[in-house]
């Protein structure tokens, strides 16, 4: 309201200014101040119910929110302090390191070869068949974004037709008809090596 | 008379206002309802009489401010309000024409009582032709209530038979359980801290670890007709996070299964935390809604995912002629907020208080507020107004009817630009807060300030206990729109932790108020304290209490 209240003093200013000429300059200056004396009335009676209803109870507890907030950034900028010094290469709370790509053997649940942690996904993505040319042809038509609750801008959500060269049927039956360990795997419910 | 309105303070009368409620009653009011003239954006003013220009009991003057006597319903300009009363004993309150407030010729205030703010709304409710309806769907949000309270109450029974078992690893066993790293298997950040805050999200764990023979029988289902089910990997991703082995747990039987339901995500490109969030709760919905009930709505769900995440957005289309108002409802698991990038928290009353130090500072509370403000709707979506029967223009209010257990933010932080036909991040920081007090963006407080915050009770008022939040994670994104990380951060035991892929380190305070937010999670308050107080109780070593963590203690 108060951009309302400032935009209606300029237009009435310049309105006043326009007819400076006119003889009923004193009755311009009455009107003015008149819707003047109003509009801040408007202001100050809302601002009183407000205050005096209690309805911003939550003003000081965003503030000193606020405060920690700015404290954080401060202390997070300074390079002094040496929180996360080597990101990956840390000793984490258990006292354990972890390589950059995890090394840990698994076979795969679709072919059973033996696969590094690390690089499951691509190879699944390669053995369950869906591949990246078609995977990049499917994104690159529906670039267009559906609007959620179609407020201010859109998000990039995507929506992608489904894509599938097998029948989850088949896929089934061809992932657990090929090696009896992965039933194995499967039955524990866990990869625990 | 009225039910106590637990988000106003109720100011005390003044003796001037009792005495006058005392000896006349409800007679001054019921004689200014008649006058009360209510204008389609909700504002009320008092209707001239003989549409004359008022004119001053005493000083016979046209100018300035005019207030109504209650009683002999005399014209009174500003400065002989303090006349009146003097030449007449007992005639002290006053009504403002102009804003219908109420005043006291004697103590020089405003007024405020709710049984006058009653009578206004009750002259609102006369105008608006959907009066009506809203009275009608009063009793079924009561029912939505009574339904919200008994699933907490279920949730608190399956909560008694948690059991988790303990192994005595000793050297590792000071921090709680439920810590542990994933494996990255390959640009899967965004799967591994979505699902470290699944981990965490109070109900959410509490009824994966509680087990369940629906999960038994599907389990046994599933060795025999060799199905993927999604829900016995999410129980297998708890049993294994919580079972106190503390080296990285791989979810390749998970991305296994996730792959094979959602055929169009299976792939090794980095995707959207957010999307996966959506898609994996669609997912357990269509899993285990399907049992648990028939075909019905949304809203009477009772999957483990509406359960906990589920919301009700209230859409208000109000026509700018005649002030008649179209409301829908839509479900959500999310509320997706746009960065307040242009910073006007000037515009609201009651912000005129605060003084904005850093002017440029992006707040969770300003993106609430721009998600709630009226916005008006462009001129080829104009509404085609019943009451009017043709097309005018219209104002549109987002505010949140129904709040979910876990109530989880999404910080648009990818803006696609149509002109440009290019994407891009916004690096912006956003303050959020530990605590957020969620009644001023309900549907009741959106409502209470569209038509002038009037102490009226809304249909369906949720307590102040329903409206608090505490938060318990955080998911931060990094980078750029085609090559970032994700990390998560989660609250345990009103500790932070730092879960990055396989690390599990500890942060402070500092760090996770300063980190770049793409999603914030918050649990009701009620839901927070009480999973604090049942985790305090989780035995860690008989042998060894260790109150302070230590890194790297072995």
């Amino acid at each position: 309201m108060l951009v309302t209240v400032v935009y209606l003093l300029s237009y009435l200013y310049f309105f006043v200014l326009w007819n400076n000429s006119d003889v009923n300059v004193p009755k311009l200056s009455y009107f003015f101040l008149d819707l003047l004396d109003s509009i801040i009335v408007d202001v100050a009676s809302e601002c009183h119910r407000v205050a005096r209803l209690g309805l911003d109870s939550n003003l000081e507890e965003e503030d000193e929110e606020l405060k920690l907030s700015a404290q954080a950034r401060v202390r997070v900028a300074d390079p002094s302090n040496s929180n996360e010094a080597n990101g990956k290469y840390v000793v984490d709370i258990f006292g354990q390191t972890h390589p950059p790509v995890a090394n840990e053997i698994f076979d795969c649940l679709n072919c059973g070869r033996s696969i590094m942690a690390g690089r499951f996904a691509p190879h699944l993505e390669k053995c369950m068949g869906k591949g990246r040319k078609a995977r990049l042809k499917v994104t690159r038509s529906s670039t267009a974004t559906q609007n959620r609750y179609s407020r201010g801008g859109p998000s990039p959500g995507s929506t992608h037709s489904p894509y599938s060269n097998y029948s989850t049927n088949s896929m089934n039956r061809l992932a657990y008809g090929t090696s009896t360990f992965a039933g194995e795997e499967h039955s524990n419910g866990t990869l625990e090596s | 008379m009225l039910p106590r309105n637990p988000s106003y303070t109720n100011p005390e009368p003044c003796q001037h206002l009792a005495e006058y409620k005392l000896k006349h009653g409800f007679n001054g009011y019921k004689a200014i309802q008649k006058l009360l003239v209510t204008s389609p954006i909700g504002k009320t003013s008092v209707k001239k009489p003989n549409t004359k220009v008022p004119r001053c009991g005493f000083c016979n003057g046209c100018e300035g401010r005019f207030y109504l006597c209650l009683i002999c319903s005399s014209f009174s300009c500003l400065d002989h309000t303090l006349l009146h009363p003097q030449s007449e004993s007992g005639h002290a309150v006053f009504v403002d024409i102009e804003r219908t407030e109420l005043y006291c010729g004697v103590c020089r205030d405003q007024l405020y009582d709710p049984d006058f703010d009653q009578v206004v709304m009750s002259k609102h409710s006369m105008g608006v032709a959907g009066g009506a309806t809203g009275n009608e769907s009063i009793g079924q949000r009561l029912i939505k209530r009574r339904r919200l309270v008994s699933g907490i109450v279920g949730l608190d029974l399956q909560k008694s038979k948690c059991r988790v078992s303990t192994k005595d690893l000793r050297g590792k066993s000071c921090y709680p359980l439920g810590l542990r790293g994933l494996n990255n298997l390959g640009s899967t950040c965004y799967m591994n801290s979505v699902l470290q805050v699944l981990l965490h999200a109070p109900p959410f764990r509490d009824y994966f670890l509680s087990g369940g023979q629906r999960l038994e029988a599907c389990h046994h289902r599933r060795a025999t007709d060799l199905m993927c089910c999604l829900l016995c990997d999410v129980n297998a991703i708890f049993s294994a996070v919580y079972s106190g082995d503390r080296s990285p747990y791989s979810p390749a039987q998970f991305l296994y299964s996730w792959w094979q339901h959602s055929a169009n995500l299976a792939c090794y490109e980095q995707q959207d935390a957010h999307e996966f969030f959506i898609s994996m709760l669609d997912a357990i919905h269509e899993k285990e809604g399907k049992t648990r009930n028939g075909s019905k709505g949304n809203g009477d769900c009772q999957c483990i995912a509406h359960k906990v995440f589920y919301g009700l957005l209230r859409s208000d289309v109000t026509c700018m002629a005649c002030g008649f108002t179209s409301t829908t409802y839509d479900p959500c698991v999310d509320i997706s907020l746009n960065l307040d990038t242009d910073v006007s928290s000037t515009e609201k009353g009651k912000k005129l208080t605060k003084q904005n130090e850093d002017g440029s500072m992006s707040t969770l509370s300003g993106c609430l507020d721009l998600f709630t403000r009226p916005e008006k709707l462009g001129s080829d979506q104009k509404l085609y107004c019943q009451n009017c029967r043709e097309r005018q223009d219209s104002l549109k209010q987002m505010s949140i009817r129904k709040l979910p257990l876990v109530l989880s933010l999404h910080v648009k932080r990818f803006e696609h630009s149509f002109v440009k036909k290019c994407s891009r991040k916004i690096d912006r920081y956003l303050h959020f807060p530990f605590s957020l007090d969620m009644t001023p963006y309900l549907s009741s407080s959106i409502l209470r300030a569209r038509y002038g915050n009037r102490n009226f009770t809304f249909g369906g008022d949720q307590s102040d206990m329903f409206s608090e939040f505490e938060i318990f994670a955080v998911v931060t994104h990094s980078g750029t729109l085609e090559s970032g990380h994700y990390v998560s951060f989660v609250r345990v035991r009103n500790q932070w932790y730092r879960c990055n892929d396989a690390w599990i380190t500890v942060v402070d305070e500092a760090t996770v108020r300063a980190s770049q937010c793409y999603m914030i999670f918050y649990v009701q308050k009620t839901l927070h304290n009480k999973a604090n107080e049942d985790l305090s109780h989780v035995p860690n070593s008989p042998g060894r209490d260790l109150f302070l963590p230590i890194a790297g203690c072995c």
